[in-house]
């Protein structure tokens, strides 16, 4: 199976750097990491919107298609 | 969720010196590292209310048509002038998180877009005529024709000729002595050209609702939210449950979802292509003859069927004498599950990871009920094939509704990396996600996003994406199906060139090979005291030719959109803490009083503007006030009430009435802001965002007379940015107990006063919209008004005369709304501290719309066609009047340092001028915060 193989890739490159890249991180070295902007989404507003824009433009960005959003058919 | 834990300010922060900003700002975002202290490391974020306006404008689309060369005698390909307005989409967001509990949360959304446009609804070979040349008559007798425009025709489309491989050729016309079609060769280009064929929309609106409730352990937390999506076409139920738990000091976080939705459409297909499109394959009803009556007519009756399409139903109406298709609706319902499972990891001080993946299935109809397929039917006869080979074959032209698969199982993988900078403090974002489906669409998405902060709080964010994904098994620009006849016995026969119809077929270029590049900016800049601006700006292309490793779509299909939004974010949490620093450290200065200041202008009820000014300079203010006025329950004339033959006859200035209003509705948002330069002068700007929806039902002899509105009733809505108030306020007189504020401003014309319609057969060029539901005024206007308000006790009062002045004598559009004169007088009991009452009286005077939109101008002959529309609301005497109006409100003191207040207007009297729906009243809803 295609989909399983490229899938599988997907996923052992993550566990790879999980698993490789891993360094204990005192908490008082999270200084970095707390910073506003490496926030996951440091600009959720901003991302809501153009995700809202993408998954009405394209097929497969309606991963929210099960959290509203409207009909986007036009 | 993670990085948003970061940014909460620990409750429990030492005060610093307001010089040590920075090294105090620091010590937060350390103090609230996860595993650092004893803080929820997922709580949401701090208490705020945000607004955000953001547009979408498509960009214009080629459109091409066959155009008669009188030379050549033969068709070329050329494009043609476009008239059809790009798709156009303004949004406004607003949303408030509160603190319920220490580890209780609750944020409220809400979301409305309205767009109009045009939009591709099939596609078809260019020789097919989608877009038919629209020509301007110099001369009616003279062959030299001015192109005007294009006519997009979706059905009653000309026949189409194939070469013996199933090329199109074009018809370059039929021989005059045998008759037979003469074709141009499909070794010339163009003959395979595709083209859209365009549709418009006139504006919808779709509003959304949605709430989260989320609580935090110490090391995990749950999200539960549901909502509410509403447009006239879809209607949407959404709930999710999000949580996550934190291993390994927290270096280590897993994620999951749940998301289930339920979604109904009811789509109302254009009435004036019915006739020109099957909609065979859903159709839950169909006529049938019955027997011929005494008068030698035939009788028909209608009957129930089973739709052959499995997800969806076409509900229609039939006129019975003519056979015709009256109305038709496009019924659905679908449903999607998704779960998602992630990790997220923290690699080293300067970097983490995250990894989703996510399974949505969804069930049911998930067509798009106004796309249409174009299918060419091909019925070459064995004996036409055989003895005759440079005879072009001929298939036949239909249109059809798309039918998609009934389910969709869809996964998705992300993978997302975040790298701190040390060198610029800056920060990378890259995000990868692949996605596949069993429709055999396949997905890449690879963006990457850099976060610099800038000196003085600004942040700039530029941003890049890249996506492309493959076709849908079932997607096809048009259909080509081949049936062999025997030319004997007219039956079908086995043959290699047999091509069965598919049983699934979409034209949507959604679901097309693509590929699309964007870019954008994001600028933020945070305020001292707790408020941040944000803006964005993105341009998308999208591109068959961009489609990852080629074989992407023909460029008929490629577009380009940009998006500009702006943002206002207010941190409660912040404002609430400087308020009560600034008490603390000056409780013996004149800020004392600041607190019992905007508590005192509380007294005044919802609806009145200009009574509230800040105490000090360097004061900001920032509030939302929200108007929604209806109108409903028949007509007045004046103070009478009128019926419908009534409005029919005289309700359109010498025209006969083809509609009359049965209800209007319109919503007002709009954002407060205020800023004091001086301690006497408080500057004030106010954004409004406008909709409105009116419902109108056919007036004729018949159902005037009956009083029976038994015709269709249709629905006009529209919506976006309203005009944009800027205003001073002064104080002239500044007691303790007595004020009077002298306000002047003005309101720039930024909302339209443009809006059309779609186009319809009887109107092609569409027309504008009823002057009520325009945007804005179109014109410059004075506002001053000048406000009075004492208090003693717990009584209060207060007056003002407030007024609207035109200051051009037309808009664009070649009108200009009447001026307005307003009075108030109104009085305040405080029961509690946090609840005041008012009883307010109101005098409203309005002109009349001066001028009126330019006649519409026939495309072939150049004349006049009349006037526009056929309403009592299409007429500008039908506007203003005298009105007078009794307010009850009820003003909420302070919540988390803002107040909320409420007001509902009672008309009492009404002296409309001319013929207008009567009025049902308004309310006014108003919150604000001052620091």
């Amino acid at each position: 199976m295609k989909y399983n193989k490229q899938a599988l890739i997907v996923l052992l490159m993550a566990l790879g750097i999980n698993l490789s890249g891993c360094t204990h991180v005192e908490p008082w070295q999270r200084g970095n990491l707390a910073k506003p902007h490496m926030a996951l989404d440091p600009n959720p507003m901003q991302s809501t919107l153009r995700n809202h824009t993408y998954s009405s433009r394209e097929a497969a960005s309606s991963g929210s298609s099960a959290s509203g959003g409207g009909c986007g058919c036009y | 969720m993670l990085g948003s834990a970061r940014l909460r300010p620990c409750k429990a922060q030492p005060k610093a010196s307001p010089q040590s900003a920075s090294l105090r700002s620091l010590t937060l975002a350390a103090l609230a590292l996860p595993g650092l202290v004893a803080l929820p490391a997922y709580a949401a974020d701090e208490d705020s209310v945000d607004f955000q306006y953001s547009h979408y404008q498509e960009g214009k689309r080629d459109v091409y048509g066959l155009i008669y060369n009188v030379d050549t005698q033969l068709n070329s390909v050329a494009k043609l002038p476009n008239h059809l307005k790009p798709i156009e989409v303004d949004s406004l967001h607003g949303s408030a998180k509160i603190t319920l509990t220490d580890r209780a949360k609750l944020q409220v959304n809400y979301t409305q877009d309205t767009w109009s446009g045009a939009t591709p609804v099939s596609t078809a070979p260019i020789t097919i005529g989608g877009n038919r040349p629209q020509y301007k008559d110099v001369n009616p007798n003279s062959i030299n024709h001015i192109l005007t425009g294009a006519s997009p025709l979706v059905g009653d489309l000309q026949g189409l000729y194939f070469d013996q491989n199933l090329n199109p050729l074009q018809l370059a016309g039929y021989d005059p002595d045998t008759g037979q079609a003469v074709v141009i060769p499909a070794s010339k280009k163009n003959n395979d050209k595709l083209v859209h064929t365009m549709g418009t929309a006139s504006p919808e609106t779709r509003k959304q609702i949605d709430f989260k409730y989320s609580y935090e352990w110490d090391e995990a937390g749950v999200d539960a939210g549901a909502g509410l999506s509403v447009e006239k076409d879809y209607k949407s139920r959404f709930l999710n449950l999000a949580g996550h738990l934190d291993f390994n000091q927290k270096l280590t976080t897993l994620n999951f979802g749940f998301n289930y939705a339920n979604s109904d459409t009811s789509a109302k297909l254009d009435p004036d292509s019915l006739q020109f499109y099957s909609t065979d394959n859903y159709d839950n009803s169909y006529y049938d003859f019955v027997e011929i009556d005494a008068d030698g007519n035939d009788v028909w009756k209608i009957l129930p069927k089973k739709p052959l399409v499995s997800a969806g139903e076409v509900e229609t109406t039939y006129d019975l004498k003519t056979l015709q298709k009256t109305s038709a609706k496009l019924l659905g319902n679908r449903q999607d599950w998704s779960a998602q499972l992630g990790v997220t990891q923290i690699l080293n001080k300067d970097a983490l990871v995250e990894f989703n993946m996510g399974y949505t299935r969804s069930a049911g109809y998930l067509g798009n009920p106004y796309k249409l397929v174009t299918l060419i039917s091909i019925n070459p006869s064995t004996a036409e094939l055989s003895s005759n080979e440079v005879l072009p074959i001929y298939g036949s032209a239909m249109t059809l509704l798309e039918i998609r698969p009934d389910e969709r199982n869809q996964f998705n993988w992300n993978l997302g990396y975040k790298q701190y900078i040390n060198t610029f403090n800056a920060a990378l974002h890259l995000d990868y996600r692949y996605s596949h489906d069993d429709w055999g669409i396949k997905a890449h998405t690879i963006q990457a996003d850099w976060t610099q902060p800038l000196g003085a709080s600004w942040t700039v964010t530029p941003h890049l994406r890249y996506y492309s994904q493959s076709s849908a098994d079932f997607y096809l620009p048009y259909i080509k199906t081949v049936q062999v006849y025997d030319a004997d016995t007219s039956e079908a026969v086995a043959s290699p060139l047999n091509r069965a119809m598919p049983k699934y077929y979409s034209s949507d270029q959604r679901l097309s090979g693509f590929g699309t590049l964007s870019g954008g900016l994001i600028v933020n800049k945070q305020f001292n005291k707790g408020v941040s601006l944000e803006t964005g700006l993105e341009y998308y292309t999208h591109k068959g030719s961009l489609k990852l490793g080629g074989g992407g779509e023909a460029d008929f299909a490629d577009y380009d959109y940009w998006t500009a939004n702006i943002a206002l974010k207010v941190d409660l949490d912040k404002i609430a803490s400087l308020g009560h620093s600034d008490v603390a450290y000056s409780a013996l200065d004149s800020r004392h009083d600041h607190s019992e200041h905007s508590h005192h202008a509380s007294h005044a009820p919802a609806g009145v503007m200009f009574d509230h000014v800040l105490s000090n300079a360097g004061d900001f203010m920032v509030g939302y006030r929200y108007v929604r006025n209806k109108q409903a329950g028949g007509m007045l004339h004046g103070n009478n009430s009128v019926n419908d033959n009534t409005v029919r006859l005289a309700g359109c200035g010498g025209k006969e009435c083809a509609v009359t209003p049965d209800d209007m509705t319109m919503n007002m948002h709009m954002l407060d802001l205020m800023y004091a330069p001086t301690d006497w002068l408080t500057l004030m700007v106010m954004p409004q965002w406008v909709d409105m929806e009116m419902n109108m039902t056919p007036l004729t002899v018949a159902q005037t007379t009956g009083h029976n509105h038994g015709g269709a009733v249709h629905s006009h809505q529209t919506g976006g940015l309203g005009d944009t108030g800027v205003y001073g306020i002064f104080k002239l007189i500044d007691q303790p107990t007595s004020h009077l504020n002298l306000s002047l401003g003005v309101t720039a014309p930024t909302g339209d006063v443009d809006v059309m319609l779609r186009k319809t057969n009887t109107v092609p060029k569409g027309t504008l919209i009823h002057y009520g539901m325009q945007h804005g005024s179109g014109t410059w206007d004075l506002n001053p008004s000048l406000t009075y308000t004492e208090e003693s006790n717990k009584f209060s009062w207060g007056a003002q005369v407030t007024g609207t002045k035109r200051l051009e004598k037309r808009n664009k559009s070649n009108y200009a709304l009447g001026d307005i004169f307003q009075s108030s007088i109104w009085g305040g009991y405080q029961w509690a501290n946090w609840l005041t009452s008012t009883v307010r009286g109101v005098y409203t005077s309005q002109g009349s719309i001066h001028g009126a939109y330019p006649p519409l101008i026939s495309e072939s002959t150049g004349l006049p066609l009349g006037t526009q529309h056929v309403g009592p609301v299409d007429q500008p005497k039908n506007y203003g009047g005298q009105f007078l109006d009794v307010g009850l409100g009820l003003n909420l003191g302070t919540i988390a340092g803002s107040q909320l207040s409420a007001e509902w207007l009672q008309p009492v009297k009404t002296d409309f001028n001319g013929y207008q729906l009567k009025r049902k009243g308004s309310l006014a809803v108003n919150w604000n915060i001052a620091f």
